[in-house]
């Protein structure tokens, strides 16, 4: 009887509609994002190597093995997230609600300096920066006969400038959709009630704009903790060790125990702060600010203060996208960067092997092992964007149409985990997992596959905000009325939902594109000789002091990322509301 | 019905073993062939992967695709810290990436690589009775490397600024002494382990430095681990590679250069790279420590003939000087195994070299707590 009212209920189960992609979706993330989280903790609980907690937590190791990292880790937190903050929301405020001349310029040129990639935007610091410290090249100031102190050339205060303008694009875009919305309504009221600027600033604005403030902070306070290369090129020469260095290290020298536990708790911190960050703004449930139609407020009047913000605004736009971009060139050009603009040639790019020029190495045209990164790089990229764009897709529409129950839950929590999972644990977390051979299955170490795996799982939950953005503009009408007449959900997605939406789909996917190859951080444990990427590639060279092929490989990527990123943004006609006058 | 399946499951079994049974015995057997017999074989591969801790396999890739035209020489610039760890992780997932593993860190070799069969001993019959028993057990040495103090002779043109490694710890010589992470590169950990093994000397050469007995810190077991928390707490400067270090302490017109650990070999590139680099073979208790870089074959190369050339290549041809293949290695400061290779003129001869030779069994006992140590330090 029990038996038989089970197989009914069990009947009911699978013939619910949609339930078999629920649980076909269900699987592929478990595989993609619950399974190798769940090996490297188990790893690091096994008798053999228990004893790694110990020695990263309490045992004379600890100070330097995780408590200094740390440290390090939290105030380039803070400090990013203070940062990007204070710059992000500046520009998002002066372009928003003032009368600031040159207002599109600088809201276009706000959003360009996260299209470059972080490990670029290091390099061309160095170029520029570097000391005597380490011997060997010193950087263009230096050259020019500056003395350019310790604290300017390396560690944390290179680091953290590199990094808030790495990182302020993302605040600034985040606040300024925010201040689009703020109802002007709100302000002339307040304004015919006498209210100063201060007073409407603290009293409207500020709590208006807060969920948008804290929302854009701790996202950069997550790039900033997550972040490998800056640190890793900066604060290395000087000792400075961040959690992701740390980890890297004990990756490279085969004390993968260690490495896996910090690891772990790198993991648990940064979650701990976006769940802390997403906890304030949820606290407070209603942040309505559209209030049937209000008109757009009269902008502030910034007086004579107009030009001087106005140049301080592309100022800092420019040092942040303009000069990086244009010292990575010309050092690839530049046999010294401390004559960055002496001697250019062309050697870098295309010459041939000669022993006396970098111990031999040829051109990177020449270079058979940038050529094989270049074509496995764009290879990852494509595949990666087509698999997560269809993966997200199909996420999102087991999401919307089953709205309730434990199966969507925990699909809808495992696909934006990885939002949590800084790149390099991620990275630590698919090698436990996918290094040795499970059951049958080959292990998938140094193969194209797992690099696919772990990028597609690492970046699946911006292919799934994609695929949920692109579901929700379709209207459920059309849906409807597809399924009266019969057609299959593969049919209803590629004659009706996908042509719908190709423009959104396709800047999705350019996204993804972009977020890998210009990654290091998840790739840089995944690499091996045979299965180069050019990020890796080039973050090597600059560390054996090879600047000038670094750069130059730095210099392809940026053209690819900067390239596809605007085509994306075109692709989308993103609606910026900020602009609308 | 049951003897049918017990059949072909023998059958089975024996069409799995088979396989390997032969591959082992052509093992066995190419090791005893001569690179004239191995050519044909080697041909038909086509390929052959090393994984080189030196970038002179860029110079011997150029070398051996001239002398073995039809074979594509594939060579990686890997550390051999990166190499152990690559080995392992390639090895436990099934898959033979290299042919050839040409490495230092000869203690984790033997005892990792080696002791786990990840890879496998090869000794060319060719110049197998040149080399001495000791270079040829467990692994072939193709030649002995250096990590040693250098300094730069154009700045100091009549010897070494320093006469004893303690003076390294003293005050002249803050945030100006240079070598690379020993947590990132293991030769620089061999160095660290033998100066901690040496410790008598060390304690002997402080007390010629300083006059007095050394007293330990607390924490702190020998004369070893004494000196190298002195050099850290001296502010030693550490760089990513020892390109870094060469640059730092040898270049040319610097007033006041700093002083380094890295290899005697490097002082070749001096014209070329603009570097004045001198080896200071008279400092006190040694300047540093020579070991041998050696060659194995990986367990389950896909190319086994062309892997076994390689090797033989590597050794050097029948000229004094070595020939094609050795070239890149017939410098100053590079020391032949092979003792029909005629010493470099322009170096220490190893007789007068004072470098400590390092002992990898011995090295690899206490190798992880110096590792320890020096993590505590940074």
């Amino acid at each position: 009887m029990a038996e038989l009212a089970l197989g009914a209920s069990g009947r009911r189960f699978f013939a619910a509609p949609g339930r078999t992609l629920s649980l076909f979706v269900l699987a592929v993330v478990a595989i993609l994002i619950a399974a190798p989280l769940l090996k490297i903790t188990l790893v690091t609980l096994a008798p053999e190597t228990l004893g790694a907690w110990r020695d990263v937590l309490s045992s004379r190791l600890s100070p330097n093995l995780f408590y200094k990292p740390l440290t390090n880790t939290m105030i380039i937190g803070a400090a990013v997230a203070g940062g990007c903050v204070l710059i992000g929301g500046f520009l998002a405020w002066l372009v928003v609600m003032t009368d600031v001349p040159f207002r599109r310029s600088i809201a276009v040129l706000s959003t360009l300096p996260f299209m470059i990639p972080s490990f670029a935007a290091a390099m061309a610091w160095s170029v520029l920066f570097r000391n005597e410290r380490l011997g060997g090249q010193i950087g263009f100031l230096q050259g020019l006969g500056l003395d350019i102190p310790d604290w300017l050339a390396w560690g944390m205060v290179p680091s953290l400038i590199v990094l808030i303008t790495h990182y302020y694009s993302l605040t600034f875009t985040v606040i300024a959709a925010a201040l689009a919305t703020v109802n002007s309504d709100l302000v002339e009221a307040a304004q015919m009630a006498g209210a100063k600027r201060r007073k409407v600033f603290f009293g409207i604005i500020l709590p208006v704009t807060l969920p948008a403030v804290i929302a854009g902070g701790s996202l950069a306070f997550a790039g900033g903790v997550s972040n490998f290369a800056v640190p890793a090129l900066l604060g290395l020469p000087v000792r400075m060790q961040t959690l992701s260095t740390r980890i890297f290290g004990m990756m490279e020298v085969g004390q993968t125990a260690r490495g896996y536990v910090i690891a772990i708790l790198l993991v648990l911190i940064s979650a701990f702060f976006l769940w802390l960050g997403n906890r304030l703004i949820t606290g407070r449930r209603s942040y309505a600010t559209i209030t049937g139609k209000g008109g757009r407020a009269k902008r502030f009047d910034l007086g004579g203060l107009r030009w001087p913000l106005c140049a301080a605004a592309i100022g800092i736009s420019v040092f942040a996208t303009i000069v990086p971009i244009f010292v990575l060139i010309a050092s690839s050009f530049a046999p010294s960067s401390s004559a960055l603009f002496s001697n250019w040639t062309l050697h870098y790019w295309i010459g041939q092997s000669t022993p006396s020029i970098a111990q031999g190495l040829a051109g990177i045209a020449y270079n058979p092992d940038i050529l094989s990164a270049l074509t496995i790089t764009l290879g990852l990229g494509f595949t990666v964007a087509a698999v997560g764009t269809v993966l997200g897709l199909l996420v999102s529409y087991s999401l919307v149409r089953a709205k309730r129950g434990v199966v969507p839950t925990t699909v809808s929590q495992l696909c934006f985990l990885p939002l949590f999972i800084p790149g390099i644990a991620f990275g630590a977390a698919y090698i436990a997992l996918y290094g040795a051979p499970i059951g049958p299955f080959p292990a998938l170490y140094g193969t194209f596959a797992l690099l696919v795996l772990a990028a597609t799982a690492f970046l699946l939950p911006f292919a799934v905000q994609t695929g949920r953005a692109v579901i929700q503009q379709v209207s459920g009408d059309l849906e409807e009325s597809a399924r009266l007449t019969g057609a299959g959900f593969l049919r209803r997605l590629s004659a009706i939902t996908i042509p719908l939406s190709i423009r959104g789909l396709s800047a999705g996917a350019l996204l993804v594109f972009v977020k890998i190859v210009r990654d290091l951080s998840l790739v840089v444990l995944l690499f091996t000789p045979t299965m180069p990427v050019l990020s890796v590639v080039a973050y090597r060279y600059a560390s054996e002091g090879f600047a000038q092929f670094a750069n130059a490989v730095a210099v392809v990527i940026l053209g690819i990322s900067v390239a596809v990123s605007l085509l994306a943004n075109k692709l989308q006609a993103k609606s910026q509301p900020w602009l609308k006058n | 019905m049951k003897s049918l399946l017990q059949s072909v499951a023998v059958v089975a079994l024996g069409a799995l073993a088979l396989p390997a049974l032969t591959l082992s015995a052509l093992a066995a057997d190419m090791d005893k062939k001569s690179p004239e017999e191995l050519l044909d074989a080697a041909k038909a591969e086509g390929q052959v992967v090393v994984y080189s801790f030196t970038s002179r396999i860029k110079k011997v890739e150029a070398a051996f695709e001239e002398a073995y035209p039809e074979i594509d020489l594939v060579g990686y610039d890997i550390s051999s810290t990166e190499q152990i760890t690559r080995l392992q992780a390639e090895h436990q997932a099934g898959v033979a990436n290299a042919d050839v593993v040409y490495i230092s860190d000869a203690p984790v070799v033997f005892d990792k690589l080696l002791g786990a069969g990840i890879i496998g001993p090869y000794v060319p019959p060719r110049v197998a009775d040149r080399v001495p028993a000791e270079f040829k057990n467990p692994l072939l040495a193709q030649r002995l490397s250096t990590k040693v103090l250098m300094y730069n002779e154009q700045s100091h043109p009549d010897g070494p600024p320093v006469s004893n490694l303690w003076e390294l710890t003293t005050a002249p010589w803050k945030g100006r002494v240079v070598m690379v992470d020993p947590l990132q590169r293991g030769d620089y950990l061999d160095l660290m382990t033998e100066i901690v093994l040496q410790s008598d000397a060390m304690a002997a050469a402080y007390e010629a430095q300083f006059g007095k007995t050394i007293a330990l810190a607390s924490g702190v077991n020998n004369a070893g681990e004494q000196f190298i928390a002195d050099l850290f707490a001296n502010d030693v400067i550490l760089v990513g590679s020892t390109d870094d270090v060469n640059a730092a302490v040898g270049k040319l017109g610097q007033s006041n250069p700093p002083i380094g650990f890295t290899s005697y070999s490097d002082r070749r590139d001096n014209a070329e790279e603009g570097w004045a680099l001198q080896l200071a073979n008279s400092v006190e208790p040694s300047p540093g420590i020579v070991f041998p870089a050696v060659l194995g074959i990986a367990e389950g190369a896909k190319n086994p003939a062309a892997a076994r050339l390689v090797i033989d290549f590597l050794m050097g041809d029948e000229s004094e000087t070595g020939g094609a293949g050795f070239k890149p290695f017939y410098v100053p400061g590079d020391y032949a195994t092979r003792t029909d290779i005629v010493p470099h003129p322009d170096a220490v001869p190893l007789s007068e070299f004072a470098a400590w030779r390092v002992n990898p069994e011995k090295t690899a006992t206490i190798r992880a707590e110096v590792a320890d140590l020096v993590l505590t330090l940074q």
